[in-house]
């Protein structure tokens, strides 16, 4: 099957690149540690705001920082494509028999494994300072898978984003424009009780909200089934939605 | 068999613009042909039709006897391509870039190894295999480029100005890198250039393309005897004005009709008169453009060129269109001439 063994090269490359970037490999073990120490001591006296059995923002906010992680780091994948477009590497590969379909699949699994590393720096940081994982092991399996599909879809959706714009500084300002309100119209920060009526309304149609729902809830609550089928079917969709709009423009792009 | 032929390829981008209109041309197995013509003459956007990369509007094409649309995917594996912009991987050895490409060319691995040492060894790059590419210079990088469409040993190979862009000594360089790939493994070379010398040198025979046509087709000989003759080129002004232009102008309808002359052609400054003998129509010429009063400031003979040749079919040299390189010497030249 070259589509497997295609996307397997091309994934592998991204992977090699990335980490002969020193920088990147700093960004990407610091990031999550800067989010996870910072904001939990800014936000520290919310602790006892989070309603009857208190908890700390830490435990509060661990789940969050992982969306967070996925959200930004999967939303600015399409970089990388406009980086091979304006190198001419793309048109380069799409003149050999390579399957069409690898070029962007590659670089959106080797999105993913980076963002599950990171992810997995983030429990083990968390679990040291001190969050107790209501699920254990298997609960955190699910929140990768989880992750996983929300990485998926977002990294998906910026590669085809890249492939439709084109410039750098036109996919720069609609990633921020996006990303920026998907994170605060949600219950990734604040407990959806303390959010004001509306924005609990709007957080019910924002993916990242259930992506936070479903990571919180197997963290920290368990395994409370009727959120987490529910959190599984928006981020599959989600997934399904990205993955189509990043192959169509790459098809529209490479076709 | 052809390694190259069109019927009628054209190439329309939105907003009506016809990038490549109706060329007709062969292109026989195991000859180096040469697109020459300025920028945006329809040069690349030729080379992406013929290597898949975009789908003509009408007309058809095909390489090694394969429909470049029906077959693409068959096609693609018969060919190589160095595009303009240089497609090689900054982010890794020249040898990790050379054997995803092997991968992409679908070769084991045990042939992938055997070839890479062999065409790092063909382009020079031995000793640089597991360097970064981003320690690379220019030329080596574009040497890497071209090794990269050359893993698979495919038959036909397409340049699309291989040397713009790289010093004279790099350029003579990679002339030799593509002779000698032609001489050792018989493959068809299709590259594209608006350098006359590129052209003149490397090539079997050229097309001369300009506004998506082909206005001249055949060896560098035979384009160059289809002028005739000497080339006289008479400079009857110092500035390049507005006033230059009218004695360029003056001059050849001093000239027109002389059965001596069997053409000219006008630029802003010089006036290009093609003669059978050249020698003798220096004095005739000279003679007659002072009866009407015109001074001559420089006078030469040549062999016509391909740029005569090109001056000739389009009535524009090629440098003059040679871009934003040009614009910005010439820039540099009228900021000079004022602080002067």
């Amino acid at each position: 099957m070259s589509v497997i063994t295609d996307t397997w090269y091309i994934t592998m490359r991204d992977l090699r690149a990335r980490i002969r970037m020193p920088v990147f490999i700093f960004m990407t073990l610091f990031q999550p540690i800067l989010w996870l120490v910072l904001f939990t001591q800014i936000f520290k006296s919310l602790g006892g705001m989070l309603g009857p059995g208190g908890g700390s923002y830490l435990q509060f906010f661990a789940p969050g920082v992982l969306v967070m992680t996925v959200l930004f780091g999967s939303a600015f994948s399409g970089f990388g494509m406009l980086w091979d477009i304006d190198t001419g590497v793309l048109s380069k590969m799409l003149a050999t028999p390579v399957t069409r379909i690898s070029v962007i699949a590659g670089r959106i699994v080797a999105t993913v494994v980076v963002l599950l590393i990171q992810a997995l720096i983030i429990i083990i940081l968390a679990l040291i300072m001190g969050v107790h994982f209501e699920t254990g092991v298997p609960g955190v399996l699910f929140t990768f898978f989880l992750l996983a599909l929300l990485g998926l879809g977002f990294a998906a959706f910026s590669n085809g984003l890249a492939l439709l714009l084109k410039r750098q500084e036109t996919v720069m300002a609609v990633t921020n424009l996006l990303t920026m309100p998907l994170m605060f119209l949600s219950s990734l920060m604040m407990p959806a009780a303390l959010l004001p009526g509306w924005l609990n309304k709007v957080r019910l149609v924002n993916p990242i909200d259930y992506a936070v729902v479903g990571a919180r809830d197997l963290i920290s609550n368990g395994y409370i089934w009727h959120d987490l089928w529910l959190c599984f079917v928006v981020l599959a969709a989600l997934a399904v939605a990205g993955v189509a709009f990043g192959t169509l423009m790459f098809r529209a792009r490479a076709e | 068999m052809n390694a190259i032929e069109t019927h009628q390829l054209t190439k329309v981008f939105p907003g009506d613009i016809r990038a490549v209109d109706g060329i007709d041309f062969e292109v026989k197995d195991g000859e180096i042909f040469a697109f020459l013509g300025p920028n945006g003459a329809g040069k690349t956007t030729t080379i992406k039709m013929l290597n898949t990369l975009i789908p003509p509007t009408s007309g058809t094409a095909t390489v090694v006897g394969l429909d470049v649309v029906k077959n693409a995917i068959e096609v693609r594996k018969q060919i190589g391509y160095a595009a303009q912009d240089v497609g090689v991987d900054e982010h890794a050895t020249g040898k990790e870039n050379l054997t995803l490409y092997g991968h992409f060319y679908r070769l084991d691995g045990k042939t992938i190894k055997e070839r890479v040492k062999e065409i790092f060894d063909l382009v020079g790059l031995t000793g640089s295999e597991n360097r970064m590419v981003s320690t690379y210079s220019g030329g080596m990088r574009k040497r890497l480029d071209l090794a990269m469409g050359l893993i698979h040993q495919p038959r036909v190979m397409f340049l699309d100005e291989p040397t713009t862009g790289l010093d004279p000594q790099t350029r003579a360089s990679i002339w030799e890198y593509i002779r000698k790939l032609v001489k050792t493994r018989g493959m068809t070379i299709f590259l594209t250039t608006h350098y006359m010398e590129e052209a003149d040198r490397l090539a079997d025979r050229i097309a001369i393309i300009d506004l998506g046509k082909i206005i001249a087709l055949g060896t560098a000989d035979e384009l160059k005897r289809s002028i005739g003759g000497d080339v006289v080129t008479v400079t009857p002004c110092e500035d390049n004005d507005e006033k230059c232009k009218e004695f360029v102008s003056r001059s050849e309808a001093a000239l027109a009709g002389k059965p001596f002359i069997t053409g000219t052609k006008a630029t802003d400054h010089e006036l290009a008169v093609y003669v059978n003998d050249g020698a003798s129509a220096i004095p005739s010429i000279m003679h007659l453009l002072s009866g009407q009063g015109i001074e001559v400031k420089t006078i030469s003979m040549s062999r016509p060129s391909l740029d005569d040749v090109f001056l000739k079919y389009t009535g524009k040299t090629i440098r003059a269109e040679e871009g934003s390189r040009t614009t910005f010497a010439q820039l540099v030249r009228m900021r000079d001439r004022r602080q002067r």
